[in-house]
């Protein structure tokens, strides 16, 4: 019965301060539905299980070494796996990409070389034909596919004969023998399975690849034991390796994860701790404003209190009974970010999946969960304690005597008054810390994605490569293999032309006549070899000229350098013909400058101007690597544009394996661009959310601080003070806040923007901190002082007999 | 005597909600300088309500008030301040002292809303009518740190601060026990007999008797006007009290 009275009563005092409730309401929300978000939001990304039969038993086999994510290469997988005896199941796949060829044109897709165990252990069998068998592995098999029931329904118009047919992948002719279900895309978003050839895993340790793992640990060992006893093996065998080979020194030790876990290169705790403690800071930002909030009323109510513990009520019963206030609004308050998250990660969902849905993992779906709601509930009760049981349970240990007998009624104990001008002394720091720094960003962001990069990639498309060291081994078969692909390549009537560089890195560069104390005191240039022109991609030549066939083996070495590197070394001078020194695979080599070319960003100084780093261009036939990176600039529009580079390269070496797919070259830049503009967008907004998180606070609390006062305005204005003077005097408390709060956040901006200045090498004027200081402190100063006026102003307003009577 | 306050036909009404109450009703009063004006009646009679429109805490609905000749009932809210921070002492039943403030800063409180004085004037003032109350040697406490009747005691203390024209005390003994309540009403008795104003609402029969005239409220309206009979021997209606 007390507490449905309890009940009542709480519900009472809330429906008559209603904009107190509102208030309440709104910072509780958002902080709460930050906090939820985030979580919820990263759970699902990082660790939950894989929407597969058996997904919390299937684990990614990686390594650490040194403390290191890796992951481990053919030839230990390939020892391990007979030494082995802690997993039932042991396998190997390689993700890569695949071009379909459909007549003329074709398209890219994700897929992955698997071995016979890989559907047994993802525990999911084909809706039509069959998965791949030991069979298909052989090296003499015909060649089939497995192809996902996507791939099927868009690209095969769901045709229920669809088994026996063939597909041209990566120009070769390949069977389908199967269609997986709906929805399966293991390892992560294929929609192709191959077979892997066991040429494809070298077990030999000098020229071992790449591959992925995964496992299933035998039931009653356990994951701490199945690491350390794969560990010992690992390690053992990188111990032989590392006198054999001279390989670095360190220990390597197995690490099993989940593949959502493995997606995240092993870091997701670091993540999902960092970015949870930081929506954890705006959850107990709302707290503290809640929580204030409520401690405020209670104060108001103290009197009450004292009264009703007079009566005889028990501690207990007093802070149930101030309690229920807090608990309903902070009931109400999850409930309604359970559904405001509820709907923001069904959307984020959508959003995310229809901006790129072949590269997101198929696991990776958002939305409100089991976990979600537990988290939701824990929140609620974290936030009902800090917000609702500590304000009632200082309030309800108040010294009752004093309370009845005070004749200073209505005011604010100086304690809580003390408090208080804390709590909004430290939101002001914190808001004007999110304003400075979030302004920093949003500059920084949209100087990011307007970056003038000194290149034009405008209709020019991209391919990475590597060339296999057992099929071209000698840089000379590189270089002829090069030069007939881009030959191949610019013959097509759409292309304008070709190039291919590759970026050594930044080179210790010699000038003659100049005296160096020693190796560190030489500077360093970014260095790129090149075939080719590099006007293809709008680097364009000032002087002299591009380099040509005779630059190759056996004749001068020569180096095209960059405006600023002339500007820098030779002001004034005609740099053609003269001569440096620049250490290349760590020999000294001679380069005769033959031409000059415009200045483009360089990866280290991507903050910087275009001319604060030096490029130098070397010719690639002097200076050759089996990687590259191959551009081609074609006239007209793109379409159907990669379909040229694929025949090229097929008709060059079908073997060949690219790094990525051939894509446009603005692509990933754009891409770059959307991720940077996304995450500002959704920094932007959550700090946003977080900044009238504070102002609300600040406001709630001032105009609490306001009414706890409003008799001892009463009483000033009772002894001779003007409205003037009151209002003056409230302003002068809170100034005084404001410039403790806003003078700590400046000197720590000052701080940053010192550093930011000097690493982004004076890129944004001077003036720019200056306004964003000014523009912060002005229109934060304006918004607090009026969040103090407004109810300062009101509380004036009543004449000095009510404000004496005021309860 | 002088005249030192001229109600005439003063009204006031309150509105809540949609229902008129009215508390005071068409009251004519005559308050002379040198006055010891006790009010009384029961309560609700708007005893308290008459104390603070003569202490210009609330304007009045209707009618006039003169203090020392000068219209006030029309002043704007500033100007009815300037008034009360000097000529006007005010005591409170439940003291009304500002709790994170000092007894010191609690006394000086009225000067600092006035104009012109030094900081070394204030202080004088403020020690003096410490002295006055015997409270100079609490002058650095808190409220909470008081008695109920030493914080009354700073409260008259606060009152004289400003040299006022009339003190207006509203049932200051209120909250006291008999001793603290004898130890306030003789301190009144003393500021009287040095010549200030006094106008006290109370309860009690005894403090009222203190006072040199007795005015009795019923339903917002002044229904006697006597002089006391200790004080000066007769007890009739004056002419100045009309019951409107």
């Amino acid at each position: 019965m007390s507490t449905f009275i309890d009940i009542k009563y709480a519900l009472r005092l809330l429906f008559k301060a209603p904009k107190f409730t509102a208030m309440t309401l709104a910072v509780l929300i958002g902080g709460l539905s930050i906090s939820l978000f985030t979580f919820s939001f990263l759970y699902s990304t990082m660790y939950k299980d894989i929407p597969l039969p058996n997904g919390d038993t299937m684990l990614s086999v990686n390594a650490e070494f040194n403390g290191a994510f890796q992951i481990l290469n053919s030839y230990e997988f390939s020892v391990i796996k007979d030494q082995q005896t802690v997993l039932s199941e042991f396998g190997v796949y390689d993700k890569n990409d695949f071009r379909l060829s459909f007549d003329d044109s074709g398209k890219n897709v994700f897929g992955t070389y698997v071995d016979e165990g890989f559907f047994t252990f993802s525990s999911t069998k084909a809706i039509q034909g069959r998965t791949l068998q030991k069979a298909d592995m052989a090296a003499n098999a015909a060649p089939v596919a497995v192809i996902s029931s996507q791939l099927w329904k868009n690209d095969y118009s769901s045709n229920k004969n669809i088994i026996g047919k063939t597909i041209i992948v990566n120009d070769i002719v390949t069977e389908i023998i199967g269609v997986m279900p709906q929805g399966y895309r293991f390892p992560g978003s294929s929609h192709l399975w191959l077979p892997i050839k066991s040429s494809m895993i070298k077990t030999s340790p000098k020229n071992a690849n790449i591959v992925y793992l995964y496992g299933r640990i035998k039931p009653g060992i356990s994951k701490a034991k199945a690491e350390q006893t794969l560990s010992q093996q690992l390690n053992a065998l990188y111990q032989q390796s590392v006198t054999q080979y001279n390989l670095e020194k360190g220990t390597k030790s197995v690490q099993l994860l989940t593949f959502p876990f493995a997606q995240m290169g092993g870091q997701g705790t670091i993540i999902f701790t960092f970015l949870n403690v930081i929506a954890g800071m705006i959850l107990l930002l709302a707290c503290i404003n809640v929580g204030n909030l409520l401690l405020a009323r209670a104060i108001e109510r103290q009197k009450e209190t004292a009264i009703r513990a007079a009566l005889g009520a028990s501690s207990h019963r007093l802070v149930s009974q101030l309690m229920w206030e807090g608990i309903i609004i902070t009931v109400l308050g999850g409930v309604l970010s359970v559904l405001l998250v509820g709907a923001a990660l069904h959307y984020t969902n959508i959003i995310l999946h229809s901006w790129n849905a072949d590269a997101l993992v198929f696991w990776w779906q958002w939305g409100m969960d089991k976990e979600t709601l537990l988290m939701a509930i824990a929140f609620t009760l974290v936030t009902i304690f800090l917000s609702s049981f500590l304000p009632a349970w200082r309030s309800a240990n108040q010294d009752i005597n004093t309370t009845l007998r005070d004749g200073t009624r209505g005011a604010q104990g100086k304690k809580a008054g003390r408090l208080s001008r804390y709590l909004v002394t430290t939101q002001v720091f914190l808001v004007a810390i999110l304003m400075l720094i979030g302004s920093m960003s949003a500059y920084v962001s949209h100087k990011f994605v307007n970056l003038e990069m000194g290149d034009d990639y405008s209709n020019v498309m991209t391919a990475r490569m590597d060339l296999p060291s057992n099929k071209y081994p000698e840089a000379q078969q590189q270089i002829a293999f090069y030069q007939r692909l881009m030959a191949d390549i610019k013959n097509h009537p759409k292309v304008v032309d070709v190039v291919t560089n590759n970026w050594l890195g930044s080179l210790s560069l010699t000038l003659d006549g100049v005296d160096y104390t020693d190796e560190n005191s030489k500077p360093t240039v970014d260095t790129i070899s090149v075939i080719g022109s590099t006007d293809t991609v709008g680097v364009d030549l000032v002087d002299g000229r591009f380099f040509d066939h005779q630059d190759k083996a056996g004749n001068r070495k020569v180096a095209i350098i960059s405006q600023s590197m002339a500007n820098r070394y030779w002001p004034g001078e005609a740099v053609v013909g003269k001569s440096f020194t620049l250490k290349v695979n760590d020999n000294n080599e001679k380069l005769f400058i033959v031409g000059v070319v415009t200045n483009r960003m360089n990866p280290a100084t991507m903050l910087g101007k275009l001319n604060s780093a030096d490029e130098i261009y070397i010719s690639a036939l002097q200076f050759m690597t089996s990687y590259q990176i191959l551009y081609y600039r074609i006239s007209g529009n793109l379409i159907n544009s990669e379909e040229i580079f694929y025949q090229a390269l097929y008709k060059t070496d079908r073997t060949i394996d690219l790094f990525y797919a051939v894509q446009p070259a603005e692509k990933n830049r754009g891409l770059m661009r959307d991720t940077m503009q996304l995450t500002s967008n959704l920094t932007f907004t959550t700090g946003f959310f977080a900044l009238m998180l504070a102002l609300v606070g600040i406001y709630g609390l001032t105009a609490n601080s306001v009414a706890q006062r409003t008799h001892e305005i009463g009483i000033r204005r009772a002894v001779g003070a003007t409205d003037k003077s009151i209002v003056q005097m409230f302003l002068k408390q809170g100034a005084k806040q404001l410039i403790i709060g806003l003078g700590l956040a400046l000197i720590i901006f000052v701080l940053i923007a010192f550093g930011f200045n000097k690493m982004s090498e004076g890129i944004f004027p001077a003036y720019l901190y200056l306004v964003i200081g000014a523009t912060v402190v002005i229109g934060l100063s304006v918004i607090v002082m009026l969040a103090i006026y407004a109810p300062t102003r009101r509380a004036v307003k009543m004449e000095p007999s009510s404000a004496l009577r005021y309860e | 005597m002088t005249t030192l306050i001229e109600l005439t036909g003063i009204s006031k009404t309150f509105l809540t909600e949609e229902i008129e109450t009215r508390a005071i009703d068409s009251v004519n009063l005559v308050i002379k300088k040198g006055e010891y004006i006790s009010l009384s009646g029961q309560s609700g009679c708007g005893k308290s309500t008459l104390l603070s429109l003569l202490g210009l805490l609330d304007s009045s609905t209707h009618g006039s008030y003169k203090l020392e000749g000068v219209d006030v009932s029309s002043l704007s809210r500033d100007q009815r301040a300037k008034i009360r921070s000097e000529q006007i002492g005010f005591v409170f039943q439940s003291f009304n002292l500002i709790s994170d403030l000092t007894v010191f800063e609690n006394v000086m409180l009225p000067l600092t809303y006035q104009s012109g004085l030094t900081k070394s004037v204030i202080e004088t003032k403020v020690q003096q009518v410490l002295e006055k109350v015997e409270m100079s040697h609490r002058k650095d406490h808190f409220p909470s740190q008081l008695s109920g009747g030493q914080q009354q005691r700073v409260a008259v203390a606060r009152a004289l601060v400003n040299d006022p024209a009339i003190i207006l005390a509203d049932e200051p003994t209120g909250n006291l026990d008999s001793k603290n309540a004898e130890t306030v009403l003789t301190l009144l008795d003393k500021l009287h007999q040095e010549g200030s104003t006094i106008c006290m609402v109370t309860h009690d029969p005894a403090s009222a008797k203190r006072a040199e005239r007795c005015l009795e409220m019923f339903d917002g309206r002044l229904i006697a006007d006597n002089i006391n009979v200790k004080n000066n021997a007769t007890a009739m209606p004056t002419p100045e009290l009309a019951v409107g």
